[in-house]
């Protein structure tokens, strides 16, 4: 059989996979053992932080939603900002796994199925904000175009409608994207555990035999999957940069929003790839498959491109506020940089306009050390753009006499965190239930077996 | 089934018959009463001014401070729901302050003695019956053998003589106890006019003010009245506007609408006023030579050194005050009462003797003399102290909070042997007390007042008592009948018997001919009203210029500061501190909420290094108060001032232990009014910081042309705000571009056809509103009336500091000028609330409809649909929309508060967006009851609440398509601009730009 799928890239010269077919297998499969220590410690870790955001929650919707840290005019905050944050961290996982994918760049595959599972859990997470932010939580349901027996309708004016829609079919994409991706993988679990789990595993891998037939109709459909998923990479996030765009904020109000937060969001995704694979590939022990020389630099150099344009945007920002003559704009750019939220302003140009430059040097791009820390200015920076956006241009809109700042409380500090243990908690529990590293793709880039032979 | 068969069951016209009166019914008995009726029972006949869902207006008079206002009680299933001023009423003419609508939360006030009670021996008050009661005063009355006193703050009227009549019966006195009473005015009056009598003003003839200090805008004198005048001479209604100067320390809200601050040394402004007289009299020449002689001595230079006033500025001010005839001065208030007050009074009545305005602007024989001053109260507390008094009775008056603690009052009040309050609330007075009578809310009894000369105003009950309390009227019958004696003859079987007889002879007097008419016309009224007298001849009674005296001011005490106390413009004396919606609705000047404060000017912020919010301790000779620090540029440097009114240590629960009281600085009075700006203080950073619950952002405009001014000349050739601004050499005043309004304005001309091609286009009205700025005061009523009409719930302390407040309507105050020291501070007033843009930012953003436009072009908000996205608020450029993050609903009205809710308006829960209707309930009512009658509405049937409240009729409402209509008129007038036009969000409410007089040195 072809085991390479025509559409498949084969080897690079930069790759060099040692490995045999089977080694593949067992190293991947052996991730799937049982928990160490560590690990469990960490999910429980993630999950208390996760019920301390629970918690928190459940009191806003038993008193309102007063007990978070909304000052007026500052109607949306930290939720949001948590909200765009994860939205955009998702970016990164369908560039990697999609569009990487139709370009063939071969450096992807140890890393894609992470990347893709990070995206699922991120847009899960992210899902959740838009219903903890509103007023009536329990009637989240009204932005939804559902039949009812008042012939209401949502305002498809209103961009959190385009939002809903944006969102739950990023969700439903990348789900199916990644579920489908898994068949051959989960096949393979399947056929080297026992008992109930080979049960469960064949259940999972719904009939997956591995058959030409089975492989042609698979690979054809990954690829118009992945066609599918790509122009989301750019959609979702146009779609949430217009949640801003399309208001007279002024801050808001830019025709630059939407390709300032796509790449805002890959740039914001791949901080977060970089700092889940690092640790990741040691503990799993896979640093033979994902390498500092490879598919580190690959990622970095794209941080590198992503965070260039992000300084570009930034910069852009400002010359039209400038250049406009638009007093409006101007305070809200001046206080931006000057104003009470500077420290917020100048950690989002640092981290993420500056700190990215540093990529240009190829001994950083291969020194994971360098390369984590880096990481986490990229996640801390991004978030702090979102909150810029959000909350230093609302505390100073048009009417001075309204202006005011944000006092951020425990309510939260506690839901952004528990969105973290949320999201760890579902990583973790997948890490140990399906294969973090795509088995076949893997396989695919060992060239054909010629001593060994017979395993497909 | 056939419809012509007669149905067997009820039908829709039945059962809603039943349906309303069942319900009425029971909202009326439940409404009311303090049986807490809990069966549905039906009215057998159906009540003549009970409808169910119609409301019935009483009018009634105010009793919140001695004005005397007319107010209209707007009543609901039974219970009074809304106050507004009665338009019949001379004094008011239909208007209300805040203070005055806010008397409602006196009537629903959970801090109301709810029965009468009775000192124990464990030293609590324990509940008892009212025969019980009546009978423990006439057995202390028997045995206190005439040493029995009563201290009131009632006004003139049928009750006030009833209790005189009852002391002097019992052998005993009347002691008259009203907290500010113009007291220096009237020792002043006597000495220069011999006359006990205060003058009215009329502001509205003046063509130039001069204000020594008083602040007859906000807490001094007939506000609303004055309010009135002064729209009528500064606004720009013609081609001219009157000019106001004010010369104190400290500006009062009157300081913040005048043209001029002269910011005096304290107490100085006595030289200023007999300097301006000295070059008046030399100017006209040919008056009193006498009194040009006496005040020789007081030229401008000399005032200049007294003042700090530069000579040249005094020179002229007199000069322009000699030219415009008439011109009008006026003096006094409370922040100024200090030694030399009743020689600023005198020296003022000199001033406008001197230049003619006696009988113009200022009229006498209006005023009704009152018992005068401070003495009696001094002498009663001197005699209880050496316990001459074996019964006082307190009525309508609380010595022991608004005298300062080192008159001695409570000690000396203490010595009594049976102390008696009549008072609603357990005040620190009635806290002394040994007998708690509660009397009637002046909503629920039978009285009258006679404010002034030919008013005789009438109150009735507008609705049944909420609490177990009985009229003090009854109290003194009721006890006369069951002490006997002396007291026999006061026969009258009920207060409101006697009322009625004494208006009987009131018909007979003014020969109203038939007495049921007349008696239901003036409870029609609310009121008798006759023109007052005709203004007697006034001269100077005293020649040689005597009266023009000026004594440097001597203050106690040590410190850099002179320490200035001044009437809360929301609590006055301290009788609002526990009403939330006095509490909540900020002081109009320094916009501060809920708690004291102390105001520093910015000169001595910066050499005491303090900012807002910092605690700073003040020590007079007689105390130590602590409060943090308003810096506030409309205040000289050598001076510090504090609020009257709040420091309760008693009075209910929001006043409870809330801010510090200034009059704890103070000395004891000395004569005949208390010395409100008599001490020095020392000023001590404590290190402190509270955050202070202000409502006030940014208080600059920062260029963005909110709430515009036009030069006087601009607005006399008809210039637009923009016209005015070119013709200064400014250049275009707008924030765009050319190019920028060129793709604005054709894209406004392409919505504007879409619109009109759309389901908006037709007959409907569209409702749209005009703002004199020229005439707007900063006065708040209009908040208020808002809060009552709207249900607006008030956030208390803690959410006012995270900018909750849900003040649907505010009033921004943006300083002008005073960046730099020496520019001279102007403040301009903004009422700011929904604009209802015809092509709202909020609506479309919203995903689920709740925020969308109606046909007769409101922004409707639908409450019930609002899932609280929040996105409709931060798209409002105006920053209008209020978020109910907590259950505000359930925590703003404790118990009985909640009675006056308005049931035509929903009470909304949290989570959801709320914010002005342009009161729809109001506009429905209007078109329903217009629909009935089968006529188009009229312009002028009905208004919004803030309009009607409007004391100074800044606030027109209207049908902007009606061509005939004031607002459509108004919103062509060439000072009109809308704000924040160039965002194109179309908004309904025009405002007119305020005028401006030339500024000069």
């Amino acid at each position: 059989m072809a085991v390479a799928a025509p559409s498949h890239p084969v080897g690079h010269e930069g790759l060099v996979m040692n490995q045999t077919h089977a080694e593949v297998t067992r190293d991947v499969v052996a991730t799937l053992g049982k928990p160490s220590r560590g690990y469990v410690l960490l999910l429980l870790g993630a999950a208390t932080v996760f019920l301390i955001g629970l918690l928190s929650f459940l009191i806003l919707v038993k008193d309102g939603l007063g007990h978070a840290g909304y000052q007026p005019p500052i109607f949306w905050s930290v939720y949001i900002t948590t909200f765009v944050f994860w939205v955009g961290i998702g970016h990164a996982g369908t560039l990697i796994s999609a569009i990487l994918f139709l370009f063939r760049s071969p450096w992807r595959t140890a890393v894609y199925r992470s990347t893709e599972v990070m995206t699922v859990f991120a847009v899960m997470t992210a899902a959740l904000f838009p219903i903890i932010h509103i007023g009536r939580q329990w009637i989240f349901y009204w932005l939804l175009p559902y039949p009812n027996q008042r012939f209401l309708w949502p305002n498809f004016k209103s961009p959190l409608i385009w939002d809903v829609f944006a969102i739950s079919t990023y969700f439903t994409v990348s789900a199916t994207f990644l579920v489908f991706g898994l068949i051959p993988d989960v096949a393979a679990v399947r056929d080297k555990v026992s008992g109930w789990r080979k049960t469960a595993y064949g259940l999972a891998s719904v009939g997956w035999r591995g058959t030409d037939n089975q492989w042609r109709h698979y690979s054809r459909a990954y690829l118009y999957l992945a066609a599918l998923a790509t122009p989301l990479v750019l959609s979702v996030h146009s779609v949430v940069s217009w949640d801003f765009a399309v208001s007279i904020v002024p801050g808001w109000h830019g025709t630059i929003f939407a390709p300032y937060f796509v790449a805002g969001a890959i740039y914001s995704g791949i901080g977060m790839v970089l700092t889940l694979i690092i640790p990741l590939r040691r503990a799993l022990g896979v640093e033979h498959m994902i390498t500092p020389e490879y598919h580190f630099d690959n990622l970095a150099k794209l941080t590198l491109l992503t965070g260039s344009i992000l300084f570009y945007a930034y910069g852009m920002e400002y010359f039209v506020a400038w250049y406009s003559g638009n007093i409006f704009e101007q305070t809200t750019f001046y206080r931006r940089a000057f104003g009470p939220y500077w420290w917020a302003g100048w950690t989002m140009i640092i981290c993420n306009a500056f700190v990215s430059q540093l990529l240009w040097f190829r001994k950083i791009r291969t020194n994971l050390t360098s390369l984590f820390i880096i990481s986490i200015f990229i996640n801390i920076g991004m978030w702090f753009e979102r909150f810029v956006i959000i909350v230093s241009s609302l505390s100073n809109d048009y009417i001075p006499w309204a202006w005011d700042q944000l006092n951020p409380t425990w309510a939260d500090w506690a839901i952004l965190a528990g969105s973290f243990g949320w999201f760890a908690m579902w990583f973790l529990l997948f890490a140990k239930t399906f294969p973090i590293v795509a088995i076949q793709e893997i396989k695919e880039m060992i060239p054909m077996p010629r001593k060994r032979g017979g395993h497909h | 089934m056939d419809d012509e068969t007669p149905s067997t069951t009820i039908d829709r016209r039945h059962f809603l018959t039943v349906l309303g009166t069942t319900a009425g019914g029971a909202l009326a008995l439940s409404g009311c009463s303090t049986d807490n009726v809990q069966k549905l029972v039906p009215y057998l006949v159906q009540s003549e001014d009970q409808v169910p869902g119609l409301a019935t207006w009483y009018a009634s008079t105010c009793t919140e401070c001695p004005s005397g206002c007319g107010v209209h009680a707007r009543t609901r299933e039974g219970r009074a729901v809304k106050l507004e001023g009665n338009p019949e009423h001379p004094i008011n003419q239909g208007k209300l302050c805040s203070r005055g609508q806010a008397a409602l939360q006196g009537l629903y006030n959970p801090g109301r003695i709810k029965a009468p009670m009775a000192r124990s021996a464990d030293g609590t008050f324990q509940e008892i019956g009212w025969d019980d009661a009546i009978a423990r005063l006439a057995a202390g009355l028997g045995k206190a053998g005439g040493r029995v006193a009563a201290i009131s703050g009632a006004g003139r009227g049928t009750f006030s003589d009833l209790l005189a009549d009852w002391t002097s019966a019992l052998g005993g006195r009347l002691v008259r106890y009203e907290t500010f009473d113009d007291e220096p005015q009237r020792a002043a009056n006597r000495e220069v006019f011999g006359t006990d009598q205060l003058a009215t003003y009329d502001f509205g003839r003046a063509r130039y003010i001069v204000s020594f200090g008083a602040d007859f805008l906000d807490t001094g004198g007939a506000s609303i009245e004055n309010s009135r005048g002064f729209a009528r001479s500064h606004g720009f209604e013609d081609k001219d506007v009157a000019k106001l100067v004010f010369a104190a320390p400290r500006m009062n809200l009157t300081g913040l609408n005048a043209d001029q601050w002269l910011p005096t040394r304290p107490g100085s402004e006595t030289a200023l006023a007999l300097a301006m007289a000295n070059v008046l009299l030399a100017e006209r020449g040919g008056e009193p030579a006498g009194l040009a002689g006496a005040l020789a001595s007081y030229t401008p230079a000399m005032a200049e050194r007294e003042t700090g006033v530069p000579a040249g500025t005094i020179e002229r001010i007199a000069r322009e005050f000699a030219a415009a005839r008439p011109s009008l001065a006026v003096a006094g208030g409370v922040a100024g009462q200090h030694s030399g007050a009743v020689e600023l009074c005198a020296a003022v009545n000199v001033l406008n003797f001197a230049a003619g305005n006696l009988g113009e602007t200022v009229r006498f024989g209006a005023d009704l003399p009152a018992a005068g001053g401070l003495a009696p109260l001094a002498e009663l507390t001197r005699a209880m102290g050496a316990g001459e008094i074996a019964v006082a009775l307190v009525h309508e008056a609380n010595p022991a909070y608004t005298l300062p603690n080192a008159s001695g009052f409570a000690a000396a009040f203490g010595k009594v042997g049976l102390k008696v309050s009549t008072s609603l609330h357990l005040d620190e007075t009635a806290a002394l007390c040994d007998l708690l009578l509660p009397e009637h809310h002046a909503l629920e009894r039978w009285d009258d007042l006679r404010p002034r000369a030919g008013v005789y105003s009438l109150m009735q009950p507008v609705m049944e008592p909420v609490f177990n309390t009985l009229p003090a009227g009854d109290v003194l019958l009721r006890t006369a009948r069951a002490a006997g004696g002396a007291l026999a003859r006061f026969d009258a079987p009920t207060y409101e018997a006697h009322l009625r007889s004494r208006w009987q002879a009131l018909a007979t007097e003014l020969g109203a001919g038939d007495f049921d008419t007349f008696w239901h016309e003036a409870l029609r009224l609310g009121g008798a009203f006759r023109d007052p007298p005709a203004s007697p001849a006034i001269a100077l009674s005293v020649s040689g210029g005597q009266e023009a005296r000026y004594t440097p001011p001597a203050f106690e005490g040590e410190g850099d500061f002179v320490f200035i106390a001044y009437p809360h413009s929301m609590l006055y004396d301290g009788r609002g501190a526990n009403k939330p919606w006095l509490l909540e609705n900020a002081d109009p000047v320094t916009k501060i909420t809920w708690h004291s404060w102390v105001e520093v000017g910015p000169g001595a912020a910066r050499a005491l290094d303090v900012r807002n919010g910092e605690i700073l301790e003040l020590t007079s000779p007689h105390g130590t108060v602590e409060a943090p620090v308003y810096v506030y540029p409309g205040l000289r440097d050598d001076v510090v001032a504090m609020p009257l009114g709040l420091g309760h240590t008693q009075y209910g629960e929001f006043a409870r232990g809330r801010g510090v009281n200034p009059l704890d600085l103070l000395a004891a009075p000395t004569g005949e009014f208390v010395h409100y700006l008599s001490t020095r203080v020392r000023v001590r950073k404590t290190g402190g910081y509270r955050k202070l619950a202000s409502v006030e952002g940014v208080p600059r405009q920062l260029g963005r042309g909110i709430a515009e001014a036009i030069p006087l000349a601009a607005a006399q050739q008809g210039l637009t705000v923009e016209q005015a601004y070119m013709e200064a050499g400014r250049g275009k005043h707008e924030v765009n571009t050319e190019r920028e309004l060129e793709a604005v304005h054709g894209w406004a001309e392409e919505q504007r056809e879409a619109t009109e091609y759309g389901d908006y286009r037709g007959e409907d009205p569209q409702w749209g509103m005009a703002i004199d700025l020229a005439k707007c005061t900063g006065c708040n009523a209009c908040v208020t009336a808002c809060y009552a009409e709207n249900n607006i719930p008030t956030v208390g302390e803690a959410e006012v500091l995270r900018g909750r407040e849900m003040t649907w309507l505010r009033i921004e105050r943006y300083w002008e000028g005073g960046e730099e020291p020496g520019d001279p501070v102007s403040a301009r007033f903004v009422p700011m609330l929904c604009q209802h843009c015809g092509n709202a930012p909020c609506e479309p953003v919203c995903p689920v409809y709740a925020a969308y436009h109606t046909a007769d072009g409101l922004n409707g908000q639908v409450y019930n649909r609002c899932v609280g996205t929040r996105y409709c608020a931060n798209n409002c450029p105006y920053k209008v929309r209020y978020f109910n993050w907590y259950k505000y609903n359930e925590k703003a009205w404790p118990e009985p508060l909640h009675l006056q809710l308005n049931p035509d308006v929903t009470v909304r829960a949290r989570g959801v967006m709320e914010k002005c209707t342009f009161c729809v309930q109001r506009i429905r009512g209007a078109q329903n009851h217009a629909r009935l009658e089968d006529r188009p509405i009229r312009d002028g049937e009905f208004t919004t609440a803030c309009a009607q409240a409007c004391p100074s009729d800044c606030i027109v409402f209207g049908n902007v398509r009606d061509p005939g209509s004031r607002v459509a008129g108004l919103q062509q007038n060439p000072r009109g601009y809308r704000i924040l036009e160039d965002l194109n969000v179309r908004p309904a409410i025009a405002y007119l730009a305020k005028v401006l007089h030339p500024v000069e040195a």
